[in-house]
């Protein structure tokens, strides 16, 4: 249970993050935390207490394996939410380099010209 | 039936052979995306063929059953936006051959294209949620990057707001995707629907809260508006054709209608969010269109309004609201793709589109100012013109399911729409005031003036031969709506 708590904290905190700081480095680590806590809630979804990995090997009783093996489901989503968050961020990151070429600033107060 | 994963192939092939072949050559690398978009467009009409006997086709990926592998599936209501945005993107394609020239590097604007429009595919076939999810990143990610293509110095702002609030909307809806798997343990559309019959209903409220959130910020829906009106304004022509035509539309309005009417049966109560949310960005994104200065800006906020028609008829419901829904969609899409290429060609020849530095342009493009006048009145709801027919659809509608405030405010709304429609168009097209500097550029483009013209004649012809050859296509749509569960295709 506790580690439920600690996710939605961490999704709090990169929600903070991205809406109330105006440095757009913060505002990517923000969204990081987000990717984070999304990833470790699906990772959770999947574990088990003394689980064992979900390969069925020759020897092994069926029925225990069912009782015991982790689900690889979730872990395979992860890695595909792991590089969409990647490619985001990255693209963030180039984005952010060219605006600091332009403005010579992070700071959103100071670069912000479109209203609405 | 492996023929409904080709329009994804082609698109994804399209990216990667430009990319590694072609896209130093920018003729040729927009010659190959159209040709493959044309492909793709023939790959959707002999779908089309097959549903004509069929009621929908099934494809599983790799031979594996429904609970346990990956399962493709076209519909009656899927296959019209799959005809739709297959019909947009050749046209959209062609446009942009002479309006990229002016940017550096326009061979990676045709691998953007790919991607986006493989993503828009992939997520009207497929029946998975976490494949939803998959080219719904896709296609985001690409449109994230195609706002700022100009990198001029809005584009990068508007795009990182875009940015940012998109990564927001998508991790709404990845957590919900996880709550589902948690509770349920299965991603397939038809498998969850199958096991939430048993599941309690306030267990899965949380779940279609966040996904209407996640798909509300995607279709900028009132609380969730704010990316809009800068992305589209500021992208490129071609590409704010894409996103206002038919992005949003995919990646909210059809989710939205899968997720309210076709997977989450159980709540008929959540109609009335998406009626509420509806109204207020019907309204406010009216109010806002009358003040804007650009018309881009004007479009874009145009876009929010016309939104909120579709998803409050799809909260009215019954077959007069889901018809409207529908056709609403189909005549904005086709009208807002083409008064987005129309504002291309003004900024082409004039370099600008704020609406005091453009006057009389009547006398130096007859054919732009006809056919933006066709778009316009289409959009504000003039008798023979495509929208009228919706928007008199969803009036009726809310007038069956006794919602009689409703209609009112729908006839008010679409009367604000043609003022600030008119006026748009006797500033930029018939004022006549001196001393306005004109564009020297007069030449008579082919490329960028045909999609148009064929764009404006498919809104004309769709108003006025209105029901006979398309009838039978919206009806199966509606009637899918109305009665399709997912739950039907678990005893195969």
């Amino acid at each position: 249970m506790i580690i439920y708590i600690i996710i939605s904290i961490m999704f709090l905190i990169g929600i903070y993050g991205m809406m109330v700081k105006k440095n757009i480095i913060k505002i990517i680590i923000g969204m990081n935390i987000i990717g984070y806590a999304v990833n470790l809630f699906f990772v959770v979804l999947g574990y088990r207490n003394e689980g064992i990995q979900p390969i069925l090997v020759p020897g092994i009783d069926i029925k225990e394996f069912v009782e015991k093996a982790v689900n690889p489901l979730p872990q395979a989503l992860v890695l595909t939410s792991i590089v969409i968050d990647l490619s985001t961020i990255c693209f963030l990151a180039a984005l952010s380099i060219r605006i600091y070429e332009k403005y010579g600033t992070f700071d959103l107060e100071k670069i912000r010209r479109l209203k609405g | 039936m492996n023929l409904i994963i080709f329009p994804v192939i082609l698109y994804l092939f399209s990216a990667f052979f430009i990319a590694l072949a072609l896209k130093e050559n920018e003729k040729l690398s927009g010659i190959a995306c159209f040709s493959f978009s044309i492909l793709s467009f023939i790959s959707v009409i002999l779908i089309g063929k097959y549903l004509i006997l069929n009621e929908r086709i099934i494809y599983f990926v790799g031979g594996w059953k429904i609970p346990i592998g990956i399962t493709l599936m076209v519909d009656n209501l899927s296959f019209i936006f799959l005809f739709i945005l297959n019909l947009l993107l050749p046209l959209i394609c062609w446009f942009s051959f002479s309006y990229m020239e002016k940017y550096l590097k326009a061979g990676y604007f045709y691998i953007l294209f790919s991607l986006i429009s493989a993503g828009l595919n992939g997520i009207l076939i497929s029946m998975d949620f976490f494949n939803i999810y998959v080219f719904l990143e896709i296609s985001s990610i690409a449109s994230y990057i195609l706002v700022s293509f100009g990198l001029r110095i809005e584009e990068l702002e508007a795009s990182l707001k875009y940015t940012i609030l998109g990564v927001i909307g998508s991790a709404f809806i990845l957590i919900g995707i996880g709550l589902i798997l948690g509770k349920t343990g299965t991603l397939n559309i038809a498998d969850f629907t199958f096991i939430a019959k048993n599941i309690e209903k306030k267990q899965l409220w949380f779940i279609l809260g966040l996904f209407i959130a996640g798909f509300g910020f995607k279709c900028a829906l009132f609380p969730f508006h704010f990316w809009l009106p800068d992305a589209h304004s500021l992208a490129p022509s071609p590409v704010s054709a894409i996103l206002s035509g038919i992005f949003i539309k995919i990646t909210g309005f059809y989710l939205l209608i899968r997720i309210v009417s076709n997977i989450f049966i159980m709540f008929p109560e959540s109609k009335v969010i998406l009626i509420g949310l509806g109204l207020v960005s019907m309204i406010y994104g009216a109010i806002m269109a009358i003040e804007q200065n650009d018309i881009k800006r004007i479009y874009a906020y145009s876009s929010i309004s016309q939104m909120g028609y579709c998803v409050l008829s799809l909260g009215i419901g019954g077959y007069w609201g889901y018809l409207g829904a529908i056709l609403h969609f189909i005549f904005h899409s086709l009208s807002k793709s083409l008064l987005f290429l129309n504002s291309g060609i003004i900024e082409y020849k004039y370099g600008t589109t704020k609406i005091e530095k453009l006057n009389n342009l009547v006398e130096e493009m007859p054919y732009i100012s006809t056919t933006g006048f066709i778009g316009m009145l289409s959009l504000a709801g003039v008798p023979p013109f495509g929208c009228f027919w919706s928007k008199i659809i969803i009036i009726i509608g809310a007038i069956m399911s006794h919602y009689y405030g409703i209609s009112f405010i729908c006839v008010i709304v679409s009367i604000i729409t043609l003022g600030y429609f008119l006026k748009l168009q006797r500033n930029i097209f018939y004022s006549k005031s001196e001393g306005v500097k004109t564009g020297e550029n007069n030449e008579f483009n082919l490329n960028l003036l045909m999609p148009v013209i064929i764009l404006s004649i498919f809104i004309f012809l769709s108003g006025i031969i209105f029901s006979p050859y398309y009838k039978i296509w919206i009806d199966k749509a509606v009637k899918n709506i109305e009665s399709f569960s997912y739950e039907s295709l678990m005893e195969k």
